[in-house]
């Protein structure tokens, strides 16, 4: 059993693509820690390996070489059905365009990750979607269809959705990038508050404000980390 | 309540409404084309087995001097006998449709107590009372009689009997009476008395017991029947043994069957390439919310059973279209094919299975279809789904060099064709779609020209006459051809001789009767053509020219060898020395001369007349003068009949069955340009970010729309070029199988004839044209804006 402290560890994590001159590294034997409870945010300018760093902490994409643990699971290790039962349990995804779907209304998408990974009883699924919209703000919305909500009332409604399955970690690719300055401040708000009430939150922004909120700053540069404020480093 | 993820399957399929009904469309296209050909399959096996097994046909006939009910009982006391029963078939011309016609009287005294090759009745009387006639159906278009009618009948130099036409009756066990140009009917013994011909019952019908018993089986039986006859002092003229349970043209149906049965199976083949394609279609589109579904913890699994229960239910939505419409299709098919055969489907349902594969196919095949895209489609990982943009270089290696290098092409143009060069598989699939619709097309095309070609080779090649006389007793045919050439507007006349004849086999049993026809050496009025050997010689004496058929049917007989054939009860010996592959039934022809030797009678019974006069009304009137004057000299006509006719009755039957097939590779051609709309839609939305990016740098609307359209037409020309080598097989398989229907269906052009291409040309253009006008029209329709937006 793993007696770390922390609920993400990064172990030597190397990410290459491949293509003509050898590929390009995305990330270069990055190590990193966070805790439980952490509101961590990854910035960086474009191609320094936000993403990438992201998409291996949600067990979507997997490292070319090292280690990625989140609570007890080598993700690294699983094999892609494992990987996909555990991902919809284990940890929740908040995309910059949302990424709703658009055939199902605000309430039923917040329901499917309950669905596909059987976690809650069918029969309490509904209210428990209908209290986490209430809990973000967008319980009016519940029966709406994502194209007739605003941008931040989608993204309300898509943080609630990755929240459904009560995620150890939430991960937030951008989830500012594609909102205006009011809502983008009152989204990164929320993210605030879910950290206080015990949600560990990994974020990848651009937006200077989120650094505020953040109880630790990862700095990518070139796919290393360049600078670390808050936190430990592994 | 019915879970998020099967809701979301549920809208999407609603809101993509165009191609969920295309993707219906082209299941139940298919489903209704095989389905169609099933039910016709199923139904025709059943009527013509069941229905014709349920008359109880006749194991062995014998023709003899005359049967009394005395005979009749011995008969029915040797061992092996079911059932024994009389009848007398008479030769005689009836008149209607404005011509005397070649009249087969069946007499019987116990119609009604028949248990032998019963008859059933369909209308009006039955059985036939005196004086009456009942007409057998098969024969009612060709006489263009009805009940109620008054037919003047005649047999031989007896004077014409009104009778009046009372009912009508079905024989399955008869060949068709409009191919075998007979006017069938069944009358009593005191009607054939009436008419001046004998009214003795001359034939003696069996059944066996054992009904497992095989063909030989039944001719030993059948031998010791005619053992027993002639013990009684009685003659017996000939045997004939058919194969037991078998219909007359149970191997013509068979092969008829197979053919379409291949036609139903290529048409579910084609639906089921543009199932893949839609279904591909519907995943492009989804690749994003796969990704994202995997993202929030669907497995491969979950996704995969999703979109297989999407094609499952639009299998069985399909099916709710397709059945009926296929039963519908099919029982009217099977009611014509049968009428053809002279079966009734009435009474007869579709077999259950049939309808049973039908629906399991229907909802199985999408499934099947969708497998594979489907597996592809679940299986992409998260990243690569969520960074889909719809743009890239497709999966065929790069052509754009090789076109680079043609002069000559405008960039739209050379984008066009790069792109449809783009999804190679795709296009494979999409492109046999519509080369497959177009063989078979084409193939039918080539059918109907070949029936309409050999039709006029029948009757302009191998039968040189124009009308064909009969005499109801033989003459002299020296005189008989001087006193037709005296009659204005005959050309040429021959007088024919004819013999019933049967092979003594090494084993002392007599095959099959058959029938020798007596033409003379140096006839102009035949050009059967040689299979192998050759046409008999002039001074040569007992040569034997054999259809295929005959030769198939009697092991003893073999080009070049003799054989003992008894004509008139004599054994004589002859040579075949030619095989000719014309009628479908067993027949040999022989010098007129050396037939007339057998029994020293010279005497004809058939005139064959070569006309100076057009048209067939002017024929008829000719019939009319001959059969006037040569009853003047002394010649009793008892029918006469215009080969026009014939040929116009035969023609019309055999194009219908290959305007079924006509019909089909329309069909077919529909489910290819389903299957070009369904490629070029999704070529469109996947490239939705290109074309915003070539609206951005200046491409309008036409632009667009001609790079879509030359993209359709390139795929398009490429299936017509492809049909044309894919038709030739197409042909030889259904000339082969027409072949053993009713004539010998020669492909005589293996190449589709010019005008056949170029209608295939203007059938594809036209089907590309409208196949990519909705994908052409959502193409112009893209913003720029939303295009280099699109997620």
């Amino acid at each position: 059993m793993n007696q770390s402290p922390a609920l993400i560890e990064l172990q030597h994590v190397t990410r290459t693509f491949p293509g003509a001159g050898g590929g390009f590294t995305a990330l270069a034997d990055v190590s990193l820690a966070i805790n439980r409870g952490e509101f961590a945010v990854v910035v960086g300018q474009s191609g320094s390996g936000k993403s990438t760093l992201l998409g291996l902490l949600a067990g979507i994409d997997r490292p070319t070489s090292g280690e990625v643990r989140v609570g007890d699971t080598a993700v690294h290790a699983l094999s892609e059905r494992a990987m996909s039962a555990w991902r919809g349990k284990a940890v929740g995804i908040v995309f910059q365009f949302f990424q709703l779907l658009p055939t199902l209304t605000a309430v039923e998408n917040v329901m499917l990750p309950m669905d596909f990974c059987s976690t809650w009883p069918p029969a309490e699924r509904r209210a428990r979607a209908l209290a986490l919209l209430e809990r973000l703000g967008v319980a009016d919305q519940a029966n709406k269809f994502p194209p007739k909500l605003s941008g931040g009332q989608q993204q309300r409604v898509a943080i609630a959705r990755a929240l459904a399955n009560e995620p150890a970690v939430l991960l937030a690719d951008e989830p500012t990038g594609n909102l205006d300055s009011k809502t983008a401040g009152a989204i990164l708000e929320l993210f605030a508050e879910l950290v206080r009430g015990g949600q560990t939150v990994v974020m990848v922004t651009h937006e200077s404000s989120a650094v505020q909120l953040a109880s630790r700053t990862i700095t990518l540069v070139d796919g290393r980390i360049v600078a670390e404020k808050g936190g430990s480093r592994a | 309540m019915l879970k998020p993820r099967w809701r979301k399957v549920l809208r999407d399929v609603w809101h993509h409404k165009a191609r969920t009904l295309l993707v219906v469309l082209a299941i139940a296209i298919g489903i209704v084309g095989a389905g169609a050909v099933l039910n016709t399959w199923s139904l025709l096996r059943r009527v013509t087995r069941d229905g014709y097994l349920a008359t109880n046909p006749v194991s062995a006939t014998l023709r003899t001097d005359s049967v009394d009910a005395a005979l009749l009982t011995r008969v029915r006391a040797l061992p092996g006998i079911e059932a024994a029963e009389a009848r007398r078939t008479v030769i005689g011309s009836a008149f209607s449709n404005g011509a005397w016609r070649t009249a087969v009287l069946f007499a019987s005294g116990d119609f009604a107590g028949s248990q032998i090759g019963k008859v059933v009745s369909e209308s009006g009387t039955w059985p036939p009372a005196d004086s009456s006639l009942v007409i057998e159906r098969s024969s009612l278009e060709f006489s263009g009689l009805i009940v109620g009618d008054a037919a003047s009948v005649r047999v031989g130099n007896a004077p014409e009997v009104a009778l009046t036409v009372e009912g009508i009756a079905r024989d399955a066990g008869l060949a068709p009476g409009w191919m075998e140009h007979v006017v069938y009917s069944f009358v009593t013994p005191s009607t054939l008395a009436r008419l001046g011909a004998p009214a003795t019952l001359n034939q003696l019908r069996i059944t066996v017991a054992d009904r497992s018993l095989d063909r030989e089986a039944v001719r030993r039986i059948a031998y010791a029947v005619k053992a027993l006859v002639e013990s009684s002092g009685r003659s017996v003229v000939d045997l004939e043994v058919p194969e037991p349970g078998e219909h007359i043209h149970a191997s013509q149906m068979d092969s008829l069957l197979m053919t379409q049965g291949a036609f139903g199976v290529l048409a579910l083949l084609l639906s089921g390439f543009l199932v893949i394609n839609l279904i591909a279609a519907m995943l492009a589109g989804q690749v994003r919310e796969i990704g994202v579904m995997k993202a929030l913890g669907a497995r491969a699994g979950q996704l995969a059973a999703m979109y297989l229960g999407v094609a499952f239910v639009l299998g069985l939505v399909a099916c709710l279209i397709a059945l009926p419409l296929a039963a519908l299709l099919g029982r009217w098919y099977a009611g014509f094919s049968a009428s053809l055969l002279n079966f009734d489907i009435t009474g007869f349902p579709i077999p259950l299975w049939s309808l049973g594969v039908q629906l399991a196919v229907g909802a199985l095949l999408p499934v099947a279809a969708a497998a594979v895209p489907v597996t592809r489609g679940c299986r992409i990982s998260v990243s690569t789904a969520l960074r889909d943009f719809g743009i890239d270089g497709g999966d065929g290696s790069d052509s754009g060099g090789v076109l680079s290098r043609v002069s000559g092409l405008t960039r739209p143009l050379l984008l066009s064709l790069r792109n449809a060069f783009r999804r190679r598989q795709r296009m494979a699939l999409t492109l046999l779609t519509l080369a497959l619709g177009g063989a078979v097309y084409l193939g039918a095309l080539n059918l109907r020209a070949s029936i309409r070609n050999s039709v006029g080779y029948l009757f302009e090649e191998m039968l040189r006459y124009d009308m064909s006389l009969q005499f109801s007793a033989p003459h002299d045919p020296d005189s008989l051809e001087a006193a037709a050439r005296a009659v204005s507007g005959v050309e040429r006349a021959e007088a024919w001789g004819g013999k019933r004849a049967a092979v003594a086999r090494p084993d002392g049993l007599l095959g099959n009767a058959f029938p020798i026809g007596g033409i003379p050496v140096a006839s102009k009025m035949v050009g059967f053509p040689l299979d192998s050997g050759r046409w008999f010689a002039p001074g040569m004496a007992n040569e034997l020219v054999v259809n295929r058929s005959l030769l198939d049917a009697e092991s003893a007989m073999t080009l070049g060898g003799t054989v003992t054939v008894i004509i008139g009860g004599k054994p004589t010996e002859w040579t075949v020395v030619g095989v000719v592959a014309s009628m479908p039934s067993p027949t040999a022809f022989a010098s007129r001369e050396s037939l007339g030797r057998i029994g020293g009678d010279f005497r004809v019974g058939q005139l064959v007349v070569t006309s100076t006069l057009p048209g067939a009304g002017s024929q008829s009137e000719l019939i009319r003068r001959l059969r006037q004057d040569l009853a003047a000299a002394g010649y009793d006509v008892s029918s006469g009949q215009l080969v026009a006719e014939s040929r116009r009755v035969l023609e019309d039957h055999l194009l219908m069955v290959a305007g079924f097939l006509l019909v089909m590779s329309q069909a077919m051609i529909v489910v290819g340009g389903l299957g070009l709309a369904s490629t070029m839609s999704l070529s469109v939305l996947e490239r939705t970010r290109e074309i915003g990016v070539m609206r951005a740098i200046g491409a309008r609307h036409w632009a667009i729309l001609t790079i879509v359209q030359v993209e359709g037409l390139v795929i398009a020309i490429a299936s017509w070029a492809l049909a044309i080598p894919l038709s030739i097989p197409m042909s030889v398989i259904l000339g082969n199988a027409f072949g053993r229907i009713m004539i010998p269906v020669k492909v005589l052009t293996l190449f589709p004839e010019p005008m056949a291409i170029l209608i295939w040309l203007g059938v594809v253009v036209a089907v590309s044209l409208l196949a990519c006008a909705w994908p052409g029209y959502r193409a112009t329709r893209v913003t720029t804006a939303a295009a280099l937006a699109y997620e």
